[in-house]
């Protein structure tokens, strides 16, 4: 009986050193090997942001992906660029909006079409995060975002963890990307990829041209590449 | 042939579901009168098997509906009258064994007048047998035509043609309560029942709804609904929730909801098709945010046109022609990005400092610094013969690293921060 139960422990550990070498190898290439499929691979899609896209292959749908920064740092401008562009694919997203700020006008000369978008004004927490469940227990939205950037910071870290998580499971094999605004990160680890804004300065001639904005990639299921942001410039040709 | 559903002791509002279930085995059916549907049942064998299976399937037809009813099937369409009444559950008459089988029956299954019955039955004759056996001459001279046509039914041998039924084709139930109700909750489990009903008779007639009116006593309620539908959950959950938004003023004695039909809706699905809700889980989607934030809070923004800042409006949210709007605009990648703004709603007010008629200095809403850098004024105005006139200046400025937009309020002399670039 020893004996059996000692050739098992040692086949055990032998698999185990094995399975160590393997990940090892692969490396970067492939971060997981052994990882349930369905649970590993992402389709992604793009953010409307070349250098952003050619950084990061696009942000992943069925997971949460989160944009964080201060004010004027572009977290709007993005998350407008991300919704153009699911709407220039033909799909139907769904905006929560924690504090009315939404500017029809502009978001639609930068290329969202209004009728292809739901939004839902919300004014205080509980809604917003009431309205998210039940866009995403509805599914069918290719983008849901939920911004909370003009609640005070204290409301967004009251969110649980659990939630961010429940989020997650109901999302996870859905084709719907979850987008979460925030002036600093909190969804943590239920986020498989979170970019923080910072602005770079700005531009201006007898009139406001824009900002230069950088989006660093802070956290990404993905394999890291070297470089960790992007340069973007936002122009500000749809606002005037 | 000829079939014959019977409910004993009928209610008024079973007529319309028995005809929609005798609708559902042919075209030709005749509401005799409460409780009683004939129908012609020639040729349904080669769909529906012999008569005895069509009989048995009629049978639970009406009792997925609701109803425990008697089925007779005979060559004429009063001998299958006659055996339903007078005989439970299924009965099939051969052709030319209709006086022998009926025979036994008593003379109420021909439901004869109250004064001819009386005369009958003081002769001493009980069952359609011994009638049938009374020379005719003297039953026309006794008892008249009536007479003589309730012996050519004792002898199962009576010919005529059915009077189709024409259909109106209104779908509507009704409820009058015994006790008046005075919440909604209980209201979900009638409403639910009556759209069961409601969904059911329009499935069977190849119809789907796209407005429901509901009634309670007087409060009234219409639910349109952006595309044809039949599922009673959907409808209940649908209604339940307006109702929450609207509640009736008043107790509840009488509850009634017609459904008004269209064609249902019929949809190829692609393997490519972009991604979009449900139509009908959207409707429920939108039904219960509204709930939570407001029904004029869930849309889709609508630019107004106008030149007024933030001039939009929200319309009702449905899914259109897919691309409809973005014919011919592709997937544009770019590296630079349009800037977007953030609106405050309503502005906010602002103490504003000038320096050489431009901004230098800016306090509002917790924010206040001096003006790095601004452009401006940007004039604009408009509705002029209108009391709510705009006369606006503005102007771009950085304060503290973040970028606002704000603007002087020509008419009322004052400040405000509009919103901040993002």
């Amino acid at each position: 009986m020893f004996g059996i139960s000692g050739n098992v422990s040692v086949y055990f550990m032998q698999s185990v050193i094995l399975r160590a070498r393997l990940e090892s190898a692969f490396g970067e290439r492939i971060p997981s090997p052994f990882t349930d499929l369905d649970r590993r691979v992402f389709e992604n899609v793009p953010t409307g942001i070349a250098t952003l896209d050619t950084l990061t292959g696009g942000i992943p749908r069925g997971a949460i992906t989160e944009i964080c920064g201060p004010p004027s740092s572009g977290r709007t401008s993005a998350m407008v660029s991300i919704l153009a562009e699911a709407n220039a694919q033909d799909e139907v997203c769904a905006l929560v909006d924690g504090n009315n700020a939404f500017d029809p006008i502009s978001a639609a000369a930068a290329g969202i079409d209004l009728t292809r978008l739901l939004w839902v004004r919300c004014r205080k927490l509980d809604e917003v995060l009431k309205s998210t469940d039940l866009l995403l227990q509805g599914g069918g939205f290719g983008r849901v975002v939920m911004d909370l950037t003009d609640l005070p910071v204290s409301h967004a870290r009251s969110i649980s963890l659990a939630s961010w998580f429940r989020f997650q499971r109901t999302i996870e094999k859905t084709p719907t990307v979850l987008l979460v605004m925030s002036s600093e990160s909190v969804v943590k680890s239920a986020a498989a990829m979170v970019f923080r804004t910072e602005m770079h300065g700005s531009e201006w001639s007898t009139v406001f041209n824009g900002l230069n904005s950088s989006i660093e990639i802070v956290r990404s299921r993905r394999a890291r590449s070297l470089k960790s942001y992007v340069r973007v410039h936002l122009h500000s040709e749809c606002v005037r | 042939m000829y079939a014959c559903i019977y409910i004993p002791n009928a209610s008024g509002d079973s007529s319309a579901a028995l005809i929609d279930c005798a609708t559902t085995f042919s075209p030709r059916v005749e509401s005799t009168s409460a409780g009683i549907v004939v129908f012609d049942a020639e040729g349904l064998e080669r769909l529906f098997g012999s008569y005895s299976e069509i009989a048995l399937k009629v049978a639970d037809a009406a009792r997925e509906r609701g109803l425990e009813a008697n089925i007779a099937v005979a060559a004429n369409p009063d001998a299958a009258i006659c055996a339903a009444r007078g005989f439970g559950g299924i009965t099939v008459l051969n052709r030319g064994s209709e006086k022998s089988r009926l025979r036994d029956l008593p003379l109420t299954v021909l439901a004869p007048s109250q004064e001819i019955l009386e005369t009958i039955e003081r002769w001493g004759i009980r069952t359609l047998g011994a009638f049938a056996r009374l020379p005719a001459v003297q039953i026309s001279e006794r008892l008249g035509q009536e007479g003589v046509q309730l012996y050519k039914l004792a002898q199962g041998a009576s010919m005529r043609p059915i009077v189709p039924h024409a259909d109106a084709l209104r779908f509507v139930e009704i409820i009058e309560l015994d006790y008046e109700i005075e919440t909604i909750e209980p209201l979900t489990f009638i409403l639910s029942r009556m759209l069961d009903q409601l969904c059911s008779r329009m499935r069977s007639r190849n119809r789907a709804t796209h407005e429901v009116r509901l009634r309670l006593g007087t409060h009234m309620r219409v639910l349109k609904l952006p595309l044809p539908v039949r599922n009673p959950r959907l409808l209940t959950k649908l209604l339940i929730l307006d109702l929450e938004a609207h509640p009736p003023g008043a107790a509840v004695k009488r509850v009634e909801v017609e459904a008004i039909p269209t064609k249902p809706r019929v949809v190829q699905n692609g393997l490519f098709v972009p991604l979009s809700p449900e139509p009908e889980k959207l409707e429920l989607t939108l039904a219960r945010l509204k709930a939570v934030v407001g029904e004029e809070n869930v849309g889709a923004a609508e630019i107004l046109d106008t030149h007024r800042p933030d001039a939009f409006r929200m319309e009702k949210f449905h899914l259109g022609e897919r691309g409809s709007l973005r014919m011919g605009m592709d997937s544009t990648t770019t590296s630079s990005c349009s800037l977007s703004l953030r609106l405050f709603r309503p502005p906010l007010e602002a103490t504003v400092q000038l320096r050489n008629a431009a901004p230098s200095w800016i306090a509002f809403h917790g924010v206040h610094g001096s003006i790095i850098t601004a452009r401006g004024p940007w004039r604009t105005s408009g509705d002029w013969w209108r009391p709510n006139m705009w006369d606006r200046e503005e102007w771009d400025i950085e304060v503290c690293d973040v970028f606002y937009r704000i603007y002087y309020d020509v008419h009322l002399d004052r400040w405000y921060a509009q919103g901040a670039y993002d």
